[in-house]
């Protein structure tokens, strides 16, 4: 995989365009790499119930956000698949203003965690540093604003 | 559900996911190779300077961080890794920038989703932002000496 180096001074614009447009062929293709596998992984995930029994492991923990037990599944599908599958969830609880809030605090943080943290890979940084930012900041924010709002 | 089924509907929300990318990242890349040899990405990095020195990255790393925090993670990763294979980043401005944009991207769409639960988009936003930036100096104040020299002449894939 090549990309020239862009050569501002003697290039048409004709080959400006056609530069652009390979390098996002290429790109694509780099993510595409990345992206179809992680799908197939979390869809199965979805299918295999692992998802539904980590959150009944985490339901008594929600506590210490101030959420209810059934919250867990919200976090899980969101952290496990995306923003999408945990707003699915959220509308069959109840929930307050401020536990709303806690949520898409947490969840704006820390969620698509296959999908992002492949992607966040492939530019050279390590899984361990990208999930323990994302984890501790979720976390520490659920548990902070359960304290102060 | 069997397994066939499963597979299939894994193949086609992978195949849409990467249908969305390239429809934006194909005119992204056009948009910014023009940008790019009629100098104008210069003149937008000068303009974003203030960013940059704040988070302690150089000016070249502006463009993928702008792009990242308002398209999204995927697109700002892309745009990273294309800069860093033509020799433009180094190594502490990919950590920064990364590090910057796991807290911190999509801020437009995340955010209006949760709007469409009830959250103040507003708080949501501006908490975001603030702790990506808090993160993103302490780190450089801490780990940036040490990345300091480094650059990163080959960039595997």
């Amino acid at each position: 995989m090549e990309i020239n180096k862009s050569n501002s001074n003697n290039k048409t614009f004709k080959e400006t365009l056609l530069n652009g447009f390979k390098s996002g062929l290429n790109t694509t293709w780099i993510l595409a790499k990345i992206i179809i596998p992680v799908y197939f992984f979390i869809t199965i995930l979805k299918y295999t119930g692992i998802l539904k029994w980590l959150s009944l492991k985490l339901a008594p923990a929600m506590g210490i956000f101030g959420l209810p037990g059934e919250a867990a599944l919200v976090l899980v599908l969101g952290n496990g698949i995306n923003i999408y599958a945990a707003l699915g969830a959220v509308a069959s609880l109840t929930l307050s203003a401020k536990q709303i809030t806690i949520v898409a605090v947490m969840l704006s943080f820390s969620h698509s965690l296959f999908t992002e943290t492949a992607v966040a890979k492939k530019t050279g940084i390590s899984v361990v540093i990208v999930l323990f930012i994302r984890l501790s900041l979720a976390i520490s924010s659920g548990i902070i604003l359960n304290l102060v709002i | 559900m069997d397994i066939i089924s499963i597979l299939s509907e894994g193949l086609i929300n992978g195949m849409k996911a990467v249908f969305t990318i390239a429809k934006i990242v194909i005119p992204l890349m056009i948009v910014m190779e023009i940008l790019k040899d009629y100098k104008v990405i210069d003149k937008i990095s000068k303009l974003l300077k203030p960013i940059s020195s704040l988070l302690g990255i150089s000016k070249n790393s502006t463009f993928p961080l702008v792009i990242g925090l308002i398209l999204g993670l995927s697109y700002g990763a892309g745009v990273i890794i294309k800069e860093a294979k033509e020799g433009e980043l180094s190594k502490k401005d990919l950590y920064l920038l990364i590090i910057f944009l796991v807290a911190c991207h999509s801020v437009i769409e995340d955010t209006l989703l949760f709007v469409a639960i009830g959250a103040n988009g507003w708080f949501l936003i501006t908490i975001r932002i603030i702790i990506a930036i808090i993160l993103t100096v302490l780190v450089s104040k801490f780990i940036g000496k040490y990345l300091d020299e480094e650059n990163i002449k080959k960039f595997t894939t």
